[in-house]
C-alpha cells in the first residue's frame, strides 16, 4: 500500500486513496482529503456529513445510501455534491475514513 | 482441508457472513487465507466434466497458435507486446492446463488462474472477432472464473458482490424499502423544476418498465431522477418495479453461476408480474449482457430471449429522438469535438453499433470516432469487474493506456459513455493520466439539450 505524508502524519492508503483502516482516521486526514478533493474550506456542513457517515458506518459496517445521508443531514442531493464534488460515495466516504465502497462505484 | 473464515468455498448467504467479509478492509485477511486454501480436486474435476462442453473443448483443441489474437488484445498492446499477454497463451496456460491435468492442480496454480482471469482479461471478447476460428477467450475466461469461484478463488470484492446479490438481489445493500424511498425522494427534489414528475412504481401493463444498476439508488440517485425526467418529457407511460429493478450481475463477473440464475430470474419475475410492453435498461453495459444476452440461458429459457422485449437505454434514446418524442434544441447541440465510447457488452456483443452513431448525429456538431471503433473498439480498460478490484489496480491502469491514447487521438475533450463501467474507467483514467477530458452519460447531456414542452414547464410565480 502507498503512503501519504501530511501535517506531520503518515497515512497508509489503498489503491484508490482511501485510508487503510478506519481506526487511523484523524483531523489531519480530513485536511489531507480536502487537498486531494480540491475542496476550498472545510465547513460545519462538511463536518456534519463526515459525522453522519461515521455514525452509520460504526453501527452498520458499510457506507449508507445517499438517501439516508440526505435525510439525517437535511442536505439536498445537489448540496451534498456542492460539498463533495466527486460525490458522496467517493469524496465524502474517503474524508470520513470509510473503506472504498465495493461494487460498481 | 483448510478453509478460511472469510476465504472459503462457501457462498455468502447471510448478513452475518457479509458483515464479516466487509469488515476485512481491502481483503487483507481474505487473501492471506486464500494462500492456505486447499483444492477439492474431485469436486473440481466433477464440475469440469459436467460443464466443459463441446464448444470450449473444440476451441482449446483447434487453436492453431497463429497469434492473430495477439494484436487484438489491449493488454498485449499496453504491456509492450509481452508474449505472455497473447490471449491464446493466457487461456492455454490456465483453463487448458487445468483440463489437461484433470483438475489436479495446486493453490499457486489456482491463484495464477485467478490473477490471469481477472487482471489479464476483462472478458471484452475482442479476440474472438479476430480469431480465424472465432475462438473467444473472453467467454472461456468467464467460464474459468466460475470454476475458480467454486473453489473459493475469487477476488475479495467479487465475493462480496456475489453475497450482495444473494442477500439483496442487488449488487449493493439496497432493500426494496430503500429503493422505493429513494424514488420518492428524487420526485420531491426534482418536482419544482419538473412539475408532475413521478416515478411510478409497480404499474401494470405500462409501455416501459425501467431497470437499473444498484449504484444508482445507493450512490448516484440523480441518475434515477434524470431517467424519470426524460421519460416524463417524452410522455412515456412507464414504471419501475419495486422488486426486480436491479439488472446488473456481479455474480456473472464473479462466476457464481447459481446466483446468476437467481438474480436474473428476479428481474424476469418483475417483467412477468407487471407485464410491460417493453423493458428499457439503464446506461449500463453488463446489465444488458446479464439480462438480455446471457440471462435467458441461465434461466433455462429455450427461446434464448428474456420474457419481454428489452432495449438498452441507447435504443430508447435513439427512438425518442428519431420520432420526435424528445426534441433537441438546435442551439444546444454539442459544439466541441466529442467522441463516443462503444461498450463491449452492447456494441460488440449485441450489435448495437449503429444506434450510438444515430444519437450522435442528433446531438453533436463535431462527432469524432475513435479508431478503431464500433465492434472493433477496445474495452475501456475496466470491464469484467476489474474497476472494482483493488488487487489489480496497477494492471488495470497499465491497460488504460490503450483507451487513453485512442481518446486523445480524436482530439475530443468530451467522451459520451452510456455504460457505468466505461464511465468509471474514463473518470479514473482522467484522474491518473490527466488527459484534460470530460466524460458523461447521455441522461444529463439530454436534459440540458431537450426542449421542454410548454405544458410541462414550471409555472412562473
Amino acid at each position: 500500500m502507498a503512503t501519504a505524508e501530511f501535517m506531520g502524519k503518515t497515512f497508509t492508503v489503498d489503491e484508490d486513496g482511501f485510508i487503510d483502516a478506519y481506526e487511523n482516521f484523524c483531523p489531519e486526514w480530513v485536511q489531507w482529503v480536502k487537498t486531494q478533493e480540491g475542496i476550498e474550506e472545510i465547513t460545519e456542513e462538511h463536518e456534519r456529513v463526515v459525522t453522519v457517515l461515521q455514525e452509520y458506518y460504526e453501527k452498520n459496517g458499510i457506507a449508507p445510501m445517499v438517501r439516508i445521508l440526505s435525510k439525517v443531514t437535511g442536505f439536498k442531493l445537489k448540496h451534498i455534491y456542492e460539498l463533495f464534488p466527486s460525490g458522496p460515495g467517493k469524496g465524502a466516504c474517503k474524508m470520513a475514513g470509510l473503506p472504498k465502497p465495493t461494487g460498481c462505484v | 482441508m483448510p478453509e478460511g473464515i472469510l476465504c472459503n468455498k462457501k457462498t455468502i448467504d447471510t448478513k452475518e457472513q457479509l458483515d464479516a467479509i466487509l469488515a476485512d478492509a481491502s481483503g487483507n485477511q481474505y487473501y492471506e487465507e486464500m494462500n492456505h486454501l486447499d483444492i477439492d480436486k474431485v469436486a473440481l474435476w466433477t464440475t469440469i466434466r459436467k460443464t466443459f462442453k463441446s464448444r470450449f473443448k473444440t476451441w482449446l483443441e483447434i487453436c492453431a497458435h497463429c497469434g492473430l489474437c495477439a494484436e487484438s488484445c489491449y493488454y498485449y498492446l499496453a504491456n509492450n507486446r509481452d508474449p505472455k499477454q497473447v490471449p491464446s497463451y493466457k487461456i492455454k496456460t490456465t483453463l487448458g492446463e487445468l483440463i489437461r491435468r484433470k483438475g489436479d492442480v495446486s493453490n499457486a496454480f489456482m491463484q495464477m488462474c485467478m490473477d490471469t482471469a481477472f487482471a489479464k482479461c476483462s472478458c471484452c471478447t475482442r479476440c474472438g472477432v479476430y480469431c480465424p476460428f472465432g475462438i473467444d477467450m473472453g467467454i472461456m475466461f468467464s467460464y474459468l472464473r466460475g470454476l475458480l469461484f467454486s473453489q473459493g478463488f475469487t477476488p475479495w470484492e467479487m465475493k462480496i458482490g456475489s453475497g450482495m446479490h444473494r442477500i439483496y438481489r442487488a449488487q449493493m445493500d439496497v432493500t426494496t424499502e430503500d429503493w422505493v424511498e429513494t424514488c420518492e425522494w428524487m420526485e420531491e427534489e426534482w418536482e419544482d423544476d419538473y412539475p408532475g414528475l413521478k416515478i411510478p412504481i409497480d404499474k401494470e401493463n405500462a409501455d416501459i418498465m425501467y431497470t437499473l444498476n444498484a449504484r444508482e439508488p445507493k450512490h448516484y440517485p440523480q441518475d434515477i431522477a434524470e431517467a424519470a425526467v426524460l421519460f416524463h418529457l417524452a410522455g412515456e407511460n412507464w414504471t419501475a418495479p419495486s422488486e426486480g429493478w436491479e439488472a446488473t450481475s456481479l455474480t456473472m463477473f464473479a462466476g457464481d453461476w447459481p446466483a446468476c440464475k437467481m438474480q436474473v430470474e428476479n428481474v424476469y419475475a418483475a417483467m412477468k408480474r407487471l407485464k410491460p410492453k417493453r423493458v428499457v435498461g439503464t446506461e449500463c453495459g453488463h446489465a444488458y449482457r446479464a439480462t438480455v444476452i446471457e440471462g435467458p440461458y441461465w434461466a433455462g429459457i429455450k427461446t434464448g430471449q428474456p420474457p419481454v422485449e428489452n432495449l438498452h437505454y441507447v435504443e430508447w434514446v435513439a427512438e425518442v429522438l428519431r420520432t420526435g418524442k424528445l426534441k433537441i434544441d438546435p442551439a444546444k447541440k454539442i459544439k466541441e469535438p466529442v467522441t463516443f465510447q462503444d461498450s463491449c457488452n452492447y456494441v460488440r456483443n449485441a450489435g448495437l453499433a449503429d444506434i450510438p452513431r444515430e444519437i450522435m448525429s442528433y446531438i453533436a456538431e463535431d462527432f469524432r470516432e475513435m479508431k478503431p471503433n464500433r465492434e472493433h473498439n477496445f474495452c475501456c480498460g475496466g470491464g469484467g469487474g476489474l474497476n472494482g478490484i483493488g488487487r489489480y489496480r496497477e494492471e488495470r491502469n497499465i491497460g488504460f493506456k490503450v483507451k487513453r491514447d485512442q481518446i486523445l487521438a480524436t482530439g475530443a475533450k468530451l467522451v459520451v459513455s452510456p455504460c457505468h463501467n466505461c464511465w468509471d474507467a474514463i473518470r479514473d483514467m482522467e484522474e491518473i493520466y490527466h488527459m484534460g477530458i470530460k466524460w458523461t452519460f447521455l441522461k444529463p447531456l439530454l436534459i440540458d439539450m431537450v426542449e421542454v414542452p410548454e405544458h410541462l414547464k414550471p409555472k412562473e410565480e
